[in-house]
């Protein structure tokens, strides 16, 4: 055992010149093999320069496999080429130097019993004498390196001699070599696998449906790893009708996102003949059933939706139930009836129908529900007050919102999250296809109703408790609810008096849409156009009645402006008013308009 | 109804008005004040019971007022609720019109 600390570098008392000569023949090995990132070539560089150095006839290097027992022969040099030679450790000198992990040297080969000699026979070389040395990167043995015969006749010095020591400082050098080639090696696996990866993710995004944000369905997946196992996809049938799914594949990483491009694959291909939801997932069933691996399945909604009408039709299998949001405010789910895609081949599917009626149908993935939100799992409950806490704007901007809240509680998914919602408009529909002028908006916005009257002073009243209402919802303060009802009132009556000439007769349409920070009033009216250049404001200081009107919508409304429309389309007044941030805000523009007015 | 009641205290015609008064029904106003205006009395308006006052409403008080300075009467208003009072203030007519905490005070106060 002696012999066995010596040969570990560092551990040598004997510091010979022979020995720096080695130490610096290392190191230079050594900057020679950091250059060479391929372990094949390091492996065959380091054999050489062994070689050389101790002036053998032969030589070469065996690396464990992976699993730890069998040597391989990964180069060798001299009349006999073992290169791929496989010996169990333990057996012949070098796996008998890799067991006891410790220089061996034989000074007559064919004295030794563990000497392999049908290389010899094969051959015709004559292994006269060996010198065999373990090679380890700290304590991780990895192989050993022999060399044959040397070129003077003599045999190697013993254990603690100069040839040992070379050889032994040579190994671990030439070791470390191989160890740092085999890292980068796998460095560059990993290079290619990310590659590969990424172009599996671009691919699989590719199968997502493009953004279009004119149908007033949207979808989020967020996978947690380059590739997914949940999906949706949505698209326009050529009647206007939209088909919809999302799917969760059981398992993550490349076997589910491979199962996933085929379910989604295999949707948009029957979903564009076949109009009936449970049929459609009765053949997909089938289809998985026959082509998946054992074990793997697929859980999924899928369904048609009638923007025109707000029909919706949906079948489930084995996913979580969709929560299907009405205007007020409640929700509702129905529990899936039928097991997941690729389980039973004979399942049968039901169809769910409904009419949103102006409501949200939302789909998602157990990911989202099961996303750590506050003290427990955000949960369906939990869902629907997040969608409720983003009720304003565009779709695609609510869902985001929904997902911006969950991640602000610094909580990592855990899973793919997956979304996809229906925002139906269907209620209303019918009076804002009518009237396009009055419903133009700006995209922040959004509709509250829109009514059409005669322009008759006795429809007045009727309107004020609804503008009330409306600009409540618009959380503007009870004094700021008065003045706009005040000021829509003034504007209202000016069309019926200046428009249409106090006659009671023509109609009147107004919409009302609710902004970010305020409200938005239009209204439209067929009268000749007007003149927009006599309205003034009248004087104030001039004490007369009439002509206080317009007054009143300058001084209430934070713009109004009338919207150039075609001649022979009537007038189109946009009136805007923004919530005020604070009370004294509203004194001090009082006051300002005093001076002015003064 | 907009005009509630008129009656008469201590030489003063008091015409109380009710409701929401708009384009529809300021016309009415406008002929009460100037029917009563007629007597050559000094009116009161009691705005009390208003709960909406818009500009056709506020021109027919202008114009009533315009009448009784002119026939040397007086036109006051009384009980002034929150709501007409910022109406007013939007008018700039708030300093014009005479107006007093309610009618007993304004039977109280001097010309």
């Amino acid at each position: 055992m002696s012999g066995n600390t010596a040969d570990k570098p560092g551990t040598t008392d004997s510091g010979t010149d022979s020995d720096s000569g080695a130490l610096n023949l290392a190191a230079s090995l050594a900057r020679s093999f950091a250059a060479s990132l391929n372990v094949d070539a390091t492996v065959g560089q380091a054999l050489g320069n062994v070689i050389q150095l101790l002036e053998t006839e032969a030589g070469s290097l065996f690396l464990l496999d992976d699993s730890d027992t069998t040597l391989v022969c990964r180069a060798s040099v001299g009349p006999v080429r073992i290169d791929g030679l496989q010996v169990p450790t333990g057996q012949g000198i070098v796996g008998r130097v890799v067991a006891e992990d410790r220089l061996v040297v034989v000074e007559n080969a064919y004295e030794d019993k563990n000497f392999f000699k049908a290389a010899d026979e094969k051959s015709g070389f004559v292994t006269r004498s060996i010198l065999c040395a373990p090679m380890r990167v700290g304590d991780k043995l990895i192989g050993a390196v022999q060399v044959l015969n040397k070129r003077s006749g003599k045999p190697f010095d013993g254990e603690h001699g100069q040839d040992a020591n070379m050889l032994q400082v040579m190994a671990n050098a030439a070791a470390l070599a191989i160890s740092n080639a085999r890292l980068a090696d796998q460095l560059l696996e990993q290079e290619r696998i990310k590659r590969e990866l990424e172009l599996a993710s671009e691919i699989q995004r590719s199968l997502l449906p493009a953004e279009d944000d004119d149908l007033p369905i949207c979808g989020i997946n967020r996978p947690i790893r380059e590739v997914s196992g949940d999906f949706y996809d949505y698209f326009e049938l050529p009647d206007g009708t939209i088909a919809f799914a999302l799917g969760d594949v059981s398992g993550k990483g490349m076997n589910a996102a491979l199962l996933m491009a085929k379910t989604a694959s295999l949707f948009r291909c029957l979903g564009k003949t076949i109009r009936d939801p449970a049929r459609l997932l009765s053949i997909l069933n089938r289809e998985i059933c026959e082509t998946t691996s054992r074990g793997m399945f697929v859980t999924m909604v899928a369904g048609l939706y009638e923007p025109a009408t707000g029909l919706l039709r949906f079948a489930n299998a084995g996913h979580l139930p969709p929560l299907i949001k009405f205007p007020d405010h409640l929700y509702e789910t129905v529990m899936p009836d039928a097991p997941p895609l690729g389980i039973l081949k004979d399942t049968h599917f039901v169809d769910h129908e409904l009419n949103l009626k102006g409501g949200l149908f939302v789909a998602f993935s157990d990911g989202l529900t099961e996303f750590r939100y506050g003290e427990e799992e955000l949960g369906v409950e939990g869902l629907n007050q997040l969608l409720e806490y983003a009720h304003h704007g565009p779709l695609r901007q609510r869902l985001n919102m929904v997902l911006a809240e969950l991640d602000q509680g610094g909580w990592q998914a855990k899973d793919d999250l997956t979304l996809l919602a229906i925002d139906d408009q269907s209620a209303g529909k019918a009076w804002q296809r009518e009237h396009p002028s009055e419903m133009a908006v700006p995209p922040e916005g959004d509709f509250l109703f829109g009514l059409s009257f005669p322009a008759d002073p006795s429809r007045l009243k009727l309107m004020r408790p609804a503008l009330e209402a409306a600009a409540k919802a618009c959380r503007f303060g009870e004094d700021e609810i008065q003045d706009l009802v005040l000021a829509a009132g003034e504007a209202i009556e000016n069309i019926m008096v200046h428009a249409y000439g106090g006659q009671s007769k023509g109609e009147i349409t107004l919409a009302v849409h609710r902004l970010p920070d305020g409200i938005m009033l239009r209204l439209r009216d067929f009268a000749p156009k007007i003149d927009t250049g006599k309205i003034e404001p009248r004087p104030l200081d001039e004490l007369r009645p009439g002509g206080l009107g317009t007054h009143f919508i300058r001084a209430i409304m934070d713009d109004a402006s009338f919207i150039p429309l075609p001649d022979g389309e009537g007038n189109l007044l946009e009136l805007v008013k923004r919530r005020r941030p604070a009370e004294s805000d509203q004194s001090d523009r009082d006051e300002a308009d005093n001076k002015g007015g003064n | 109804m907009s005009v509630s009641s008129v009656k008469e205290e201590q030489g003063k015609i008091v015409i109380a008005l009710e409701g929401d008064i708009d384009l529809e029904n300021a016309g009415e106003v406008r002929k009460a004040l100037l029917a009563n205006l007629k007597q050559k009395k000094d009116l009161l308006i009691d705005l009390s019971a208003v709960t909406y006052i818009d500009s056709s409403g506020i021109a027919s008080l202008v114009e009533g007022l315009q009448v009784a300075r002119k026939q040397k009467n007086e036109l006051s208003l009384v009980s002034v609720s929150i709501r007409a009072r910022r109406v007013l203030e939007l008018a700039r007519l708030d300093k014009v019109f005479t107006i007093h905490a309610d009618v007993a005070a304004a039977l109280a106060a001097q010309p």
